[in-house]
């Protein structure tokens, strides 16, 4: 299960904790719409997400190529160690953008 | 030749030759009428004899019954694999991996010995090989969560490092995905003690694989193709066996634990 918190700020902040798999999809599609209002840009933090698995990450990429299309562009930090590995594996770099990834 | 209208777009099959016999049969998929089997086996043979991985793209739909074509010798057969595209499109924009790159990937893992395609009698003996630990109903998301942590629980009691232990749980996570949002939306899911191994068990009684799923891109909720799903399972997992068709699919995935 994901769970999502959002602080607030210019450049708001989706703190992502627990399990993104084929259910995360409402849930962080939700949480992104709520911090993209008013905003630049939108940041993931990744630090908490124990589990990742290609459902999960075909969602992420999904949501980034819907926001950056809408002006509203994500940016994906603090990879945590599952998460990097599928992101390397599945070359999610080469599909969302290396603007995504600015660490 | 192939009528675009009637076929589906894109199809795999898989032959095998076994060195001696005249003709050749089918391991997924069938033996059509008009299929040129002098051909397929006398390619067989040379991959056998020379012990070369070969591939052929066949540009001619009326010469060959198939775009492209792998065979793979293994000891005393060769595994034949085919991808008819009937004019499909190989590539379409960003997300679509090539279905010949599928091929040369799925070759590849059958040639180095990592992937297994079984036919109905192999995969009886390996699907029932070691002892069963558990076996249970796939039926929901819900059950996701259970598959993983089954698994979880049997790994944590042997030596296998926690990288390994976690690329597991995605491998086994990523066939009952499969399964779920392919496979006909159910199955099962069966964990056996081999020797030096575990084995998971996960069949359903879906249409089989659709490899049309894996050159489309994630759905507009995000659900990423089947192809993915399958390339984190072939790297990751020490062994694999296949057994697809209109009857269903079953995945054998083996991590070894010693």
């Amino acid at each position: 299960m994901l769970r999502t918190t959002i602080a607030p700020g210019p450049a708001p902040t989706v703190f992502l904790a627990g399990e993104m798999d084929l259910d995360c999809a409402d849930n962080l599609r939700e949480a992104v719409a709520e911090a993209a209002r008013g905003a630049q840009t939108v940041v993931l933090d990744f630090a908490e997400v124990k589990f990742i698995d290609s459902s999960g990450t075909g969602i992420f990429v999904r949501l980034s190529l819907d926001m950056k299309s809408q002006g509203t562009p994500m940016v994906a930090r603090s990879l945590s160690p599952a998460v990097k590995g599928v992101f390397d594996m599945l070359r999610v770099r080469d599909l969302v953008g290396d603007e995504v990834f600015p660490d | 030749m192939a009528d675009p209208a009637a076929d589906p777009p894109a199809s795999l099959q898989v032959f095998r030759y076994t060195a001696g016999d005249d003709t050749v049969r089918a391991v997924i998929g069938e033996v059509e009428a008009g299929l040129p089997l002098e051909d397929l086996v006398a390619h067989a043979t040379q991959a056998l004899e020379s012990e070369t991985f070969m591939c052929f793209a066949v540009s001619q739909s009326g010469d060959f019954v198939a775009d492209e074509l792998c065979f793979v010798p293994r000891g005393e057969r060769c595994e034949i694999l085919s991808i008819r595209t009937n004019g499909w499109q190989r590539h379409y924009g960003d997300h679509r991996r090539s279905l010949v790159e599928i091929l040369n990937n799925l070759a590849a893992a059958v040639a180095c010995g990592k992937l297994r395609i079984l036919d109905e009698a192999e995969l009886l003996q390996e699907a029932q090989a070691g002892t069963e630990l558990l076996h249970f109903a796939i039926d929901d998301s819900a059950s996701l969560t259970a598959a993983r942590e089954a698994v979880d629980v049997i790994l944590q009691g042997s030596d296998i490092d926690d990288l390994t232990r976690q690329r597991t749980i995605l491998c086994i996570s990523e066939a009952v995905t499969n399964m779920l949002l392919h496979g006909g939306g159910r199955g099962s899911m069966t964990l056996r003690r081999l020797d030096d191994r575990l084995r998971v068990v996960v069949a359903d009684e879906g249409p089989g694989m659709d490899f049309l799923n894996w050159i489309g891109p994630p759905t507009k909720k995000g659900q990423a193709s089947m192809g993915y799903g399958f390339k984190i399972i072939l790297d990751y997992l020490d062994a694999v066996g296949l057994r697809t068709g209109r009857t269903g699919t079953t995945l054998v995935l083996d991590r070894k634990t010693d």
